[in-house]
């Protein structure tokens, strides 16, 4: 829980820092994407660091994508 | 605003030397040693040749388009909706490679150096220099390669004499036992690392480069010099160690710096050798999260990447620490699943570039 807190905190530090400078230049697309990859981070990192759950790895899905690649690279490596 | 930085063409050839040598400097002779045994070192050189090849496809194409990024290229030559998905796939691999990377420095400096601070803080710190490196821009990560490259051929020439007396010639002989097939074949995994991977370069080099024919040339100049640093730490370690213990080290190259002895006195200075790997690593995974964080705001069309940064920083260091779940894991994606992915970006969809160029030539002449 502790360290749920601690990531907000970084967040907010983060939002403190960064928002002001585009708010004042109005970029208002930079300013949603900013906002999106912030929470996608959050969401991430309190899932891993803060309860500690392991989310299953990207490369799996890339494994079960480029099974037929793998497949016939080795096959022409033999 | 992102268009008006510029780098010259010294700089970029340190760039791209450091890219070249990067991981490839920790990883490499061991998976080289794994099928070609003593031979390693001659795959390393076939691995430079090939390479290069990859390397001069990759500047014929920035020369049709010199003031493009490869984002920008994709974009004009596919359309845009389906050069969006092939942009895509390659912000992908830059992302993930970015996070793999952060995970082989995490791991490296936990194993050896650092084995009860937990991995999340060394990933923090190294995550933090590049989100800043990065931020400041292309500008100043280069004319710090500049700066730090002196340092690391220095540490280099200084492993390379020490480590010089233990060199014992029958650990490489039978010379050529392998055969030219299999040479090639164990060649593959470190063309793909030091060469394939190159093409996120193709994010800077033709369009923040000032003079993109030098540019070509120090592309491929520090391509191979990339190279040449392979093959002699290649042959260090198998002279040194000799193939089978080559083959078993996850990091080979450190414990060859762990072997130095100098007349019993100068020994075990591999901290100190240590900023070799770190230097290298610390450029290509720069240049790999810059390549990320540029696609992702040059597909969405923002007008400054650097409120992206942190954000990105910070997905990074997070999946870094779930991306290989162990090191078994990791030995077996790289040399399956990172070969095809890799060739897949690196390769083929450059060669389609190439077609679909030759198909729309003329209409592009036209308009130029």
């Amino acid at each position: 829980m502790l360290k749920c807190i601690g990531i907000l905190l970084i967040a907010a530090t983060i939002l403190w820092i960064e928002v002001p400078p585009l708010l004042e230049k109005k970029y208002k697309k930079e300013l949603l994407v900013f906002a999106i990859l912030l929470a996608i981070a959050v969401g991430l990192s309190s899932i891993t660091l803060g309860f500690g759950k392991s989310i299953p790895t990207p490369l799996d899905l890339l494994t079960f994508v480029f099974k037929p690649l793998n497949d016939v690279i080795a096959h022409l490596l033999k | 605003m992102m268009k008006d930085v510029k780098i010259n063409s010294y700089q970029f050839l340190v760039l791209v030397t450091l890219f070249t040598i990067g991981s490839s400097i920790l990883l490499v002779p061991s998976g080289l040693a794994q099928n070609a045994k003593q031979d390693a070192w001659i795959a390393a050189i076939f691995g430079t040749g090939i390479g290069l090849l990859i390397i001069w496809l990759f500047c014929t194409i920035a020369q049709w388009f010199p003031h493009l990024t490869f984002i920008e290229i994709n974009n004009k030559l596919f359309g845009k909706w389906i050069g969006t998905i092939f942009s895509l796939l390659f912000v992908s691999i830059s992302f993930l490679y970015t996070s793999t990377l952060l995970a082989h420095s995490g791991t490296f400096l936990n194993i050896h150096m650092l084995p009860s601070t937990p991995m999340v803080a060394l990933n923090i710190l190294m995550g933090m220099i590049i989100v800043m490196g990065v931020r400041l821009g292309l500008e100043t990560i280069a004319r710090s390669a500049e700066i730090l490259i002196v340092v690391f051929f220095f540490l280099f020439l200084i492993l390379v004499v020490f480590i010089s007396p233990e060199i014992k010639f029958e650990n490489i002989q039978p010379v050529y036992e392998a055969g030219t097939k299999k040479i090639i074949q164990s060649s593959l995994n470190f063309v793909v690392y030091s060469s394939v991977n190159a093409v996120i370069l193709l994010m800077i080099f033709p369009a923040f480069i000032n003079r993109t024919k030098q540019g070509k040339k120090s592309f491929l100049i520090g391509n191979l010099i990339g190279g040449i640093v392979i093959i002699i730490i290649t042959f260090l370690c198998v002279a040194v160690l000799g193939a089978e213990n080559t083959t078993r080290q996850i990091y080979p190259g450190y414990e060859l710096a762990k072997r130095i002895n100098v007349g019993d006195f100068v020994q075990r200075i591999e901290a100190l050798m240590a900023t070799l790997w770190i230097i290298a690593l610390y450029f290509k995974v720069t240049l790999y999260f810059y390549a990320s964080v540029l696609g992702i705001a040059q597909i969405l069309n923002l007008k400054d990447y650097r409120p992206l940064t942190i954000p990105l920083g910070m997905i990074t260091i997070a999946l870094s620490l779930v991306i290989y779940p162990n090191v078994i894991y990791q030995k077996n994606w790289d040399s399956t699943t990172l070969v095809s992915y890799s060739l897949l970006i690196g390769l083929f969809l450059p060669l389609l570039l190439v077609v679909i160029y030759a198909l729309r030539k003329n209409q592009f002449k036209k308009e130029a």
